[in-house]
């Protein structure tokens, strides 16, 4: 039996975005645990994991985001699939190789069939984290997103996540480097989804930072796979001091560039509807729009 | 006498851009020495500096980038006035205070009369905060600061004489902000006055991150618990070392993010303008605005 868990705090995504991708996706014998936020999310998905584990036909259990709708009703012969290596501990849609820290996107990611939807600039939707080039297909990873994840019943009895890591990033991460320090594996594997969220990578960057370097306390010296950093702490800090400020004014240039470019845009908008000739046909347009609602509501 | 210097590593760059500003600035016996550089931009400002130490009458050497466009027609008159106090050791057009490393730009900046004239996306201008006063925001204003940006600076004849860039720290990064700091250890005072100019230059600030990086760590090295010198990071080396990391590693991602986001957003106005003028009134239209 493949089991599907979603951690709630806010029933709308659920309804609009998780909700029918469970309706595709689930089997006539699947397991829904439907939880509330019980605050973090590592918590909440434990009291899924102790439910799920008192299952004796458990297969897998898959963690969903609210916002991650599951877009292919074959989705439980993928799941099999990505398990059928008995070392597989977890298997995700979106992962990464070289992970050092929480920005596991700093890493080599691999890509399944994922897509990212989001609600500015008109609305639309591209390749998930086409923004990193990510490798398509699947593999070995060291790290997979926790916006869908599929645990094996081994990772469901003997792994949970650590709610000690308070601020609510990198409960995936660590789960992850957990399931590898014991051994197993975790893969990308073919499991399509569509993510629904905003334009924003971090939405809370102050929290992030404190999760990074707790997340990194944690793991010092002992990350799966990572040599542990020879360099004395001095050295370090300089190099990272340095590092950070350029990356800053980086991402200063992006903002300006990006600046430059809507700006000769929205110059040429202005010009184009300033225009006499634009503002006397405004009634043909205004017209027109009625016309064109009137018409889809018929249609409706 | 004020005497204006260039180091020049692109001569197109330099007519285009410096020239124009030392002519609209210059008074009638300024002197203007602009020369091929010689070298790393310490090495180059160097140059300049030994052989303006050598002029009679020298009131003040300006080093201007080739880059850079003097826009201040009393450009010469704010220079004197700010070094009428003697104790002023180089006078600038942007400035910061609490500073802590070469990214001064991280620190409380004081003054920021410049624009930034780019030429990529059909070109255009970015003006900072005190470019227009009008515009300027209530923390704007003259005076002491702790750094300056190099891209223009009037060195005063005792700077001239006294203070020279520190060739050992690289190639360009960081120059200023280590002879500002210069300056000051040897008890002068670094200011900022009410002069402006055109900064002709890529919107990107880092080209080569890695070579600003190694110089962010040896400026950084070179004045570690010095008095005056940059204001200290709090914590342990270790909590910096974890904040930077941290911190790092959310600036690259919003770095890469942006670019994301700039094609969505070109994009949802390409579409914008695409329907603008594909629709019919527009189309209709068209012979009133080819008259």
């Amino acid at each position: 039996m493949i089991a599907f868990g979603v951690s709630i705090i806010d029933s709308e995504p659920y309804g609009r975005f998780s909700g029918p991708g469970l309706s595709r996706a689930a089997e006539p014998g699947s397991e829904l645990y439907v939880f509330g936020s019980v605050g973090l999310t590592s918590r909440t998905y434990n009291l899924i994991l102790d439910a799920a584990a008192k299952r004796d036909d458990l297969e897998a259990l898959v963690l969903l985001d609210a916002y991650t709708e599951i877009t292919d009703p074959g989705f439980c012969a993928k799941v099999r699939a990505a398990l059928s290596d008995p070392d597989v501990g977890v298997a995700g849609c979106v992962g990464a190789r070289g992970v050092r820290s929480l920005a596991w996107w700093r890493g080599s990611l691999v890509s399944g069939p994922v897509r990212h939807h989001y609600h500015e600039h008109g609305e639309g939707e591209f390749p998930g984290y086409s923004w990193t080039r990510p490798e398509p297909g699947g593999g070995e990873v060291d790290v997979v997103d926790g916006l869908l994840m599929v645990l094996s019943p081994w990772a469901v009895r003997n792994v949970r996540f650590d709610d000690s890591l308070v601020h609510g990033y990198g409960f995936d991460v660590d789960f992850c480097l957990q399931v590898r320090d014991a051994g197993r594996k975790v893969m990308v594997a073919d499991l399509p989804a569509t993510f629904y969220d905003n334009l924003d990578l971090i939405q809370k960057p102050e929290l992030w930072v404190e999760a990074h370097q707790q997340l990194a306390r944690k793991w010092e010296g002992r990350w799966p796979g990572a040599e542990p950093d020879a360099r004395d702490w001095k050295e370090r800090a300089r190099q990272a001091e340095a590092e950070r400020e350029a990356a800053r004014a980086r991402a200063f240039s992006r903002e300006l560039t990006v600046d430059a470019r809507v700006q000769g845009l929205e110059e040429a908008m202005e010009e184009a509807t300033g225009s006499l000739s634009w503002r006397l046909t405004e009634p043909l347009r205004r017209a027109n729009k009625l016309r064109a609602e009137r018409a889809a509501r018929r249609r409706s | 006498m004020i005497a204006f210097a260039c180091s020049i590593t692109k001569p197109d760059v330099y007519e285009r851009c410096a020239e124009p500003g030392i002519r609209r600035a210059a008074e009638r016996d300024s002197r203007v020495h602009a020369v091929p550089a010689v070298g790393s931009i310490f090495k180059s400002y160097n140059a300049l500096l030994d052989a303006a130490a050598g002029w009679d009458g020298l009131e003040a050497l300006v080093l201007v980038h080739q880059d850079a466009e003097i826009v201040s027609p009393d450009f010469c008159t704010k220079v004197r006035e700010a070094l009428a106090d003697p104790d002023v050791g180089v006078v600038g057009c942007v400035g910061a205070i609490g500073v802590r490393s070469i990214a001064w730009w991280e620190a409380s900046v004081t003054l920021a009369s410049f624009v930034n004239r780019y030429e990529e996306h059909g070109g255009g201008d970015l003006a900072s905060f005190s470019w227009d006063w009008d515009d300027a925001p209530p923390y704007a204003r003259t005076g002491e600061v702790e750094t300056l940006d190099g891209f223009l600076m009037a060195l005063s004849p005792w700077a001239v004489e006294n203070v020279r860039f520190d060739e050992g720290l690289g190639e360009f990064h960081g120059y200023d902000l280590d002879f500002c700091l210069q300056v000051r250890a040897a008890g002068r005072k670094v200011v900022t006055t009410d002069v402006r100019a055109i900064h002709h230059r890529p919107l990107e600030m880092l080209p080569d991150p890695e070579q600003w990086a190694v110089a962010h760590v040896a400026v950084a090295e070179k004045w570690e618990g010095r008095t005056p010198g940059l204001e200290p990071w709090p914590g342990s080396w270790e909590e910096r070392a974890r904040k930077a990391e941290a911190e790092r590693d959310r600036a690259l991602g919003k770095a890469r993010w942006h670019e994301l986001e700039a094609d969505l957003r070109v994009t949802e106005l390409e579409r914008a303008l695409a329907e603008t003028t594909g629709s019919i009134s527009w189309r209709i239209t068209a012979p009133l605005r080819r008259h």
